[in-house]
């Protein structure tokens, strides 16, 4: 269930529909008043008094979230997602993760905690520290890019671009966990994933091309 | 062999342009490196949020900004529209130092309301004493605007009525739509208390912005520069400037400090426009030998405060007589705006399920009723090309006789759009000595993957890899362009590249021509060599003999390199389970003409763009406005369903290659007309049930089911 695995934080969207998360988001509301207290103890420059479970935390706290291989010190309120502080509290910005519907409903913000796809917009900030953060700018480069992203290239899997961080990100995030998904395995992998101007075909063609080019070059 | 006037070639015989190419900015966009406005952070930038009416109808009493101005971290609060006639009217805006403070200062406004009644649906506007949308207006009478004439002669369609062998009167509504874009309208004004700004915006008319900006920041039109390299998505709606626009030049300029305001999704849904809705009432006659004889129409638009205007009818069918008569129904709903071939896919839905019913009634083959009363020879060769892929004669012509609880069926509708190109954009061509080249122009990539044709063309043009050439494009300091509206861009803006090239082509062959031995139209571009009389010399060879300034050309536009008017035909195959109305759609086809298409990979992409769209308009999508209280209940993705993977089927995009125009049309619409009334249509043929209001839901099918005997 989302808002309880065993890390106890996070908003698990692998394998999770949009129904059946809802029914977790509750639980999750719960833990972002409470502002999981392990974490922000983890956390640095956090006065003592805040660290008592017994007050709540007010004003900025600073943090250091590892994002795409580097520690990054961030300024954030309890209340911060993930997302804005990527793309808003840090100095420059990483804005390869979009917010559109701020309610988990999308996948525009998707990054990956620890290999595995979130939505960035109902993870806190104070949620991921310590825990390895990859963002699509951490996947690959215009010059160098990772099977997915050079798929979604070759099969056109984008128009506008709004959702392709998302895309492109969960489905790297499906590739991990199983190198060679079926159709069906791709729809699900990615159906917490809106794109509007309607590329899912292209998208599912880059899917199953990036599979079969990580199979290639591990030789199976 | 030296030609005079730039002209595309035989369809055949392109090395870039009718092949597939993989979009330049792909790599930028697949890794998150492309910079949207939402993405535009600038150094002092404050988080601009706005405060929407929570009523359709209301009068502002009292709007005290103070308790919002006392929030340390908000540094401006001002007041917006005074009359609220829609819920979302924007009433006042904040810029804060962070989104979360924002928040804060929008809820700390303290606001007192008196409540007006209100009508925000169809029904609720036309019923006796409703509350009049526009009190005093002449020419709307019970919330329905008239325009001044009718078209036909209402007797004579009577008439003919009264001697036809088989008549349908039916209705059929569309609900409101929404753009649902995924990066929500907004600017980012940079201004700093100078006599310039620069506005990032996410707009479909990059040329559009200075003006209005200039106005709120109280700068000459001249001073103010539009930067808009991505967007993402408009479909219409981002054609013109609304009060996120306005507000965040109000407060960079009362602040003096950058401002970002990008609506969020429930304002997007709320204050940033939508699609028309519609009502047809139809009475239609055909013979047995299925020709279509008499038809009479009443067709309202919704479009809220704005007009509901729809394609007429009967669209694309021939009718002996006709009658129409069409009208606006007016809401307490914000204004529609353009939506994705603006009043088409409803009037297709409806007249298209009109014939459909028809051709059952008389008994005929709804594809052979079609080609009957379809006057223009590309739908029937679209026809057949969709009915071969489809597979058509799998289909059971008897609704709901497919065997067992999960039913097939088949449907399928045409449609049309126009989309041709105008005069009006700027392109500049340069080559460097040192063999660079750029074609500049300052217009908008909604995502048709503009700069990739751009490149496309230039780059066939000199001989030259796509590698080797740069578009330059979304800067109010670069060449004119128009805006992005009726698949207009593409067969406006690719003439005058190709132009621009040729123009450049000459002129370097000119410069060249004595360096070979050679008279200048007898230089050849090809392979990245320029070659003459048996010499040949590199592409960077061939540049150092440029003035060191290089070489500069400009296009015009050409008429003959664009052409109109598209045809496009849909098929759908569904499954309709009749245990719990669940439909599934299994295959689409949609086979769509386009004269010459610039990017085949693109013109697919925008093919399968306007099923998936079909899709979610068959059966996900609707506004839903609550009568009572006066408010949208679904502004929300959570609630307003758009199609995701799970309901997307296989999906064949076929490009109609026995198109033999040999000029450029935009493909931005014409493939989102007919999808949705093609399902509609493989609904009835699966299970009987004719579903006359979209969207079709589980609960329609099942009401449907226990209605046939």
């Amino acid at each position: 269930m989302p808002g309880s695995d065993k890390q106890g934080t996070g908003i698990w969207r692998e394998g999770l529909s949009r129904r059946r998360f809802l029914k977790g988001a509750g639980v999750v509301g719960v833990g972002a008043a409470i502002a999981d207290n392990a974490f922000v103890r983890a956390a640095e420059n956090i006065p003592p008094a805040a660290a008592d479970p017994a007050t709540p935390i007010k004003g900025n706290v600073q943090i250091t979230l590892s994002v795409n291989g580097e520690d990054r010190q961030v300024m954030v309120e309890p209340r911060t997602t993930l997302l804005h502080a990527l793309r808003n509290n840090m100095e420059p910005g990483v804005t390869g993760p979009k917010l559109v519907c701020d309610m988990g409903t999308c996948g525009a913000c998707t990054v990956l905690l620890d290999d595995k796809p979130v939505y960035g917009c109902l993870t806190l900030a104070i949620d991921a520290v310590g825990r390895k953060i990859t963002t699509v700018e951490g996947l690959g480069t215009p010059e160098h890019p990772n099977a997915v992203q050079a798929a979604f290239v070759e099969k056109d899997g984008m128009m506008c671009g709004f959702c392709t961080s998302g895309f492109v990100t969960a489905i790297s995030g499906l590739l991990k966990e199983n190198p060679n998904p079926t159709l069906d395995e791709i729809r699900e992998g990615c159906k917490g994933n809106f794109c509007r101007c309607g590329t899912y075909p292209h998208v599912f063609e880059a899917a199953l091309a990036a599979a079969q080019a990580g199979q290639a070059k591990t030789g199976q | 062999m030296a030609e005079t006037t730039p002209a595309w070639g035989p369809k055949d015989k392109h090395r870039l342009l009718n092949t597939k190419l993989p979009r330049v900015d792909g790599p930028v966009k697949a890794t998150g490196q492309a910079k949207y406005t939402y993405d535009v952070h600038l150094p002092g930038m404050l988080f601009g949020r706005i405060l929407c009416a929570p009523h359709a109808h209301a009068n502002i009493k009292s709007l005290d900004l103070g308790p919002a101005r006392k929030i340390p971290g908000v540094m401006a609060a001002i007041a917006g529209m005074t009359e609220i006639n829609f819920e979302g009217t924007p009433i006042a805006a904040v810029a804060a130092t962070s989104p979360e403070i924002a928040d804060d200062a929008i809820h700390a406004i303290a606001v007192e309301y008196e409540v007006l009644p209100h009508s925000v649906t169809a029904d609720q506007a036309i019923a006796p004493g409703a509350s009049p949308v526009f009190p005093g207006d002449a020419s709307v009478t019970n919330n329905i605007r008239r325009p001044p004439n009718s078209n036909g002669d209402p007797d004579a369609v009577n008439a003919a009525l009264a001697k036809c062998d088989v008549v349908v009167e039916a209705e059929y509504r569309t609900p409101t739509l929404h753009h649902a874009c995924l990066e929500t309208h907004g600017w980012a004004v940079d201004y700093r208390g100078g006599d310039t700004a620069t506005v990032y915006a996410s707009t479909q008319g990059t040329f559009s912005i200075p003006r209005d900006a200039a106005r709120d920041l109280d700068l000459p039109q001249s001073s103010v520069t539009a930067i808009v390299q991505y967007m993402g998505g408009g479909f219409g709606s981002k054609l013109q400037n609304g009060w996120e626009g306005r507000m965040a030049c109000m407060l960079s300029k009362q602040t003096g400090r950058p401002v970002k305001l990008m609506l969020t999704r429930k304002e997007e849904f709320l204050m940033a426009g939508n699609g028309v809705g519609s009502w047809h009432k139809f009475k239609a006659g055909a013979m047995k030998d299925g020709s279509a004889v008499a038809i009479h129409t009443v067709q309202y638009g919704m479009g809220g405060l704005g007009g509901g205007r729809l394609a007429p009818q009967p669209y694309n069918y021939h009718f002996q007589n006709k009658y129409l008569e069409a009208a606006s129904i007016h809401t307490n709903v914000d204004a529609a705006r353009a939506l994705r071939a603006p009043g088409n896919p409803p009037a297709c839905f409806a007249m298209e399920s009109l014939m459909d019913e028809l051709a059952y009634k008389v008994g005929m083959d709804p594809l052979k009723f079609r080609k009957k009363n379809l006057t223009d020879q590309a739908f029937h060769r679209q026809l057949d090309k969709g009915a071969e892929v489809i597979g058509w004669t799998q289909r059971n012509p008897v609704p709901g006789a497919w065997p067992g609880t999960l039913k097939r069926g088949f449907g399928c509708a045409v449609g049309n759009w126009n989309g041709g190109g105008r005069p009006g954009n700027q392109v500049d061509l340069r080559i460097g000595q040192d063999g660079a080249v750029t074609a500049s122009v300052g217009t908008q990539d909604l995502g048709t993957g503009t700069r990739t044709y751009i490149v496309a063309i230039v780059a066939e043009e000199l001989g030259l890899d796509m590698a080797d050439v740069k578009a330059d494009i979304g800067n109010t300091q670069l060449g004119a362009a128009g805006g992005s509206g009726g698949s207009s861009t593409t067969p406006s803006l690719a003439p005058v590249v190709k132009t621009a090239a040729f123009n450049a082509r000459q002129e370097m062959a000119k410069l060249v021509a004595p360096l070979l031995g050679a008279k200048p139209e007898e230089v050849v571009f090809a392979d990245r060599n320029v070659s003459a009389a048996g010499q040949s010399l590199t592409w960077a060879q061939a540049c150092k003999a440029l003035p060191a300034a290089g070489l500069a050309a400009r296009g015009t536009f050409q008429a003959n390199l664009a052409s109109n008017r598209t045809h496009g035909a849909s098929f759908a195959e569904v499954e309709v389970d009749t245990e719990t109305g669940h439909v599934q759609v299994i295959r689409m086809t949609h086979v769509q003409d386009c004269g010459l298409p610039m990017n085949r990979l693109a013109v697919e992409s925008q093919i399968n763009g306007g099923m998936v769209q079909g899709v979610g308009m068959a059966l996900l999508e609707g506004r839903i406005d609550d009568p009572t209280l006066g408010v949208m209940v679904n502004s929300s993705f959570m609630d307003y369903k758009i199609a995701g993977v799970m309901e997307i089927p296989e999906m064949i995009p076929v490009i109609d290659d026995g198109d033999e125009r040999n000029a450029v049309i935009g493909m931005g619409e014409p493939p989102s007309v007919p999808p949705a009334a093609a399902i509609a249509n493989a609904v009835f043929n699966a299970c009987g049930v004719r579903v006359r209001e979209l969207p079709i839901t589980p609960d329609k099918i099942l009401m449907g089911l226990t209605q046939i005997v």
